[in-house]
């Protein structure tokens, strides 16, 4: 399951397979908000590790606290696309920001036409 | 034997500039070359026999103006005239010819003899003396035309639908006409009157120690043709684990984290404290860092090592602001 889910996701990323047989490509992400959060999370990863240890001298007691301020200002500093709290978990495939089940990264609505066409391994309707 | 003179007279210093950059190329080709020696060993065994022969053919011929790259100067020693060879290049040399299996001193003089003219004739090629363009290209073009024509003649068999593209007609087009005229054209002294600096010395520098840009064409279409669509499940697997897609099976969980090191290296990681001052809360703050980093198993040594280096530069920078204090 990861894997078809995974792979749905590397063909939403715009990677051309590098395979001889036609393979239907989507080359295109689905909107706008989309390609935003796209950057947003390319940025968070460049600037992790400096966020990282910029926090840890801010949330210590040991070092003074002068120190602590001037590290304040330069988080703040930062780019705005760099802070992780601001990517948002999309539906990989329509790009719904709301109801997406982080397992398989497709909002319910996706997931609910995958899994009764049976394009879910493991997943069956619930009767108990 | 004065042009010659002239000539490295007016190029120690292009030389000793571009061994820099020169002298990595060279390297990283041998290195991959004795990377692939597996792979490539025949190839290896009938150019060097092709070298051999025609080496003794090219010592008769042309022996006064091209006696820098002739084999008896090359055997003495490494260094020449204001041109010494990399040392490293030296070595990976010897490495190559001792791990091949035919006669060992032969191939290494060789091995040496040809990176010396391949340095040579970048540095000519790049100053523009035609005269000695002309004699490596006639030396050259004798000994390694058909490991050079032989990609292009394949290829242009294989011809697929690619005349549009501006990239095939080249090799074709040259291929076709050399063939045409039964070797006629490419042999004999170039006159270099409407071509300058020709391809032709980059293409028959390439062909020993690295493969060419039509080299590459012509495997991935050779990789293109006979990559036949995948006949069932278990072949499309196989063909999404080659590409990355799927996980190699049984899962390996450290597939790309382990880096080599010692438990020792993660753990003890006081060494890398030494630019940190020996109290106050800098040090208690770097000690507390060094402990989360030695018990975390996920990121490497290096990575480790960097998040010490950015605290110290991070301290540096704040020294001023620090002294106030």
């Amino acid at each position: 399951m990861a894997a078809a889910a995974l792979c749905w996701a590397l063909r939403a990323a715009r990677q051309v397979l590098p395979s001889p047989c036609p393979r239907q490509v989507r080359s295109y992400y689905v909107d706008w908000r989309m390609l935003r959060d796209v950057k947003r999370r390319k940025m968070a990863y460049e600037y992790a590790d400096e966020r990282l240890r910029i926090n840890a001298i801010r949330k210590n007691s040991i070092l003074p606290k002068e120190l602590q301020e001037a590290a304040d200002k330069e988080i703040a500093a930062l780019p705005r696309d760099s802070c992780p709290v601001r990517i948002r978990n999309r539906c990989v495939l329509t790009s719904r920001p709301r109801g997406v089940k982080r397992r398989w990264r497709l909002s319910r609505i996706v997931f609910r036409h995958f899994a009764d066409h049976a394009q879910m391994s493991g997943v069956q309707r619930a009767m108990w | 034997k004065d042009k010659s003179a002239a000539s490295k007279d007016s190029t120690p210093e292009g030389a000793a500039k571009r061994r820099g950059a020169g002298a990595e190329t060279p390297k990283q080709q041998l290195l991959d070359i004795i990377g692939n020696m597996k792979v490539e060993v025949t190839y290896r065994k009938k150019l060097q026999q092709l070298k051999a022969t025609e080496k003794k053919q090219a010592m008769n011929k042309l022996e006064g103006p091209d006696s820098e790259g002739s084999v008896p100067r090359g055997n003495t020693e490494d260094t020449q005239g204001g041109k010494p060879l990399n040392p490293e290049l030296v070595k990976a040399a010897s490495a190559v010819a001792s791990s091949l299996p035919r006669n060992k001193k032969q191939t290494e003089s060789e091995l040496l003899a040809q990176l010396r003219r391949h340095e040579e004739t970048t540095d000519k090629q790049k100053k523009g003396g035609t005269i000695n363009i002309r004699n490596v290209i006639s030396e050259m073009t004798v000994k390694r035309q058909s490991p050079a024509q032989r990609g292009a003649r394949i290829s242009s068999h294989i011809s697929l639908h690619l005349d549009e593209d501006g990239q095939r007609e080249r090799p074709k087009r040259s291929s076709a006409l050399s063939m045409d005229s039964r070797r006629s054209l490419k042999v004999g002294k170039r006159l270099n009157i409407f071509t300058k600096a020709s391809t032709e010395p980059e293409h028959a520098l390439k062909t020993a120690s690295s493969p060419t840009i039509w080299d590459l064409e012509f495997a991935k279409e050779v990789a293109a043709v006979t990559a036949q669509p995948p006949r069932n499940g278990f072949e499309e697997m196989i063909q999404w684990t080659k590409e990355g897609i799927l996980w190699e099976y049984p899962i390996d969980n450290e597939v790309g984290m382990d880096d080599g090191a010692e438990f020792h290296e993660h753990i003890f990681l006081e060494e890398h404290l030494k630019g940190f001052p020996k109290e106050g809360p800098i040090r208690h703050f770097m000690e507390l860092v060094v402990c989360g980093l030695s018990k975390n198993p996920y990121l490497s040594v290096k990575q480790k090592i960097e998040h010490i280096e950015w605290f110290q530069k991070y301290f540096e920078e704040k020294k001023e602001l620090l002294q106030e204090i």
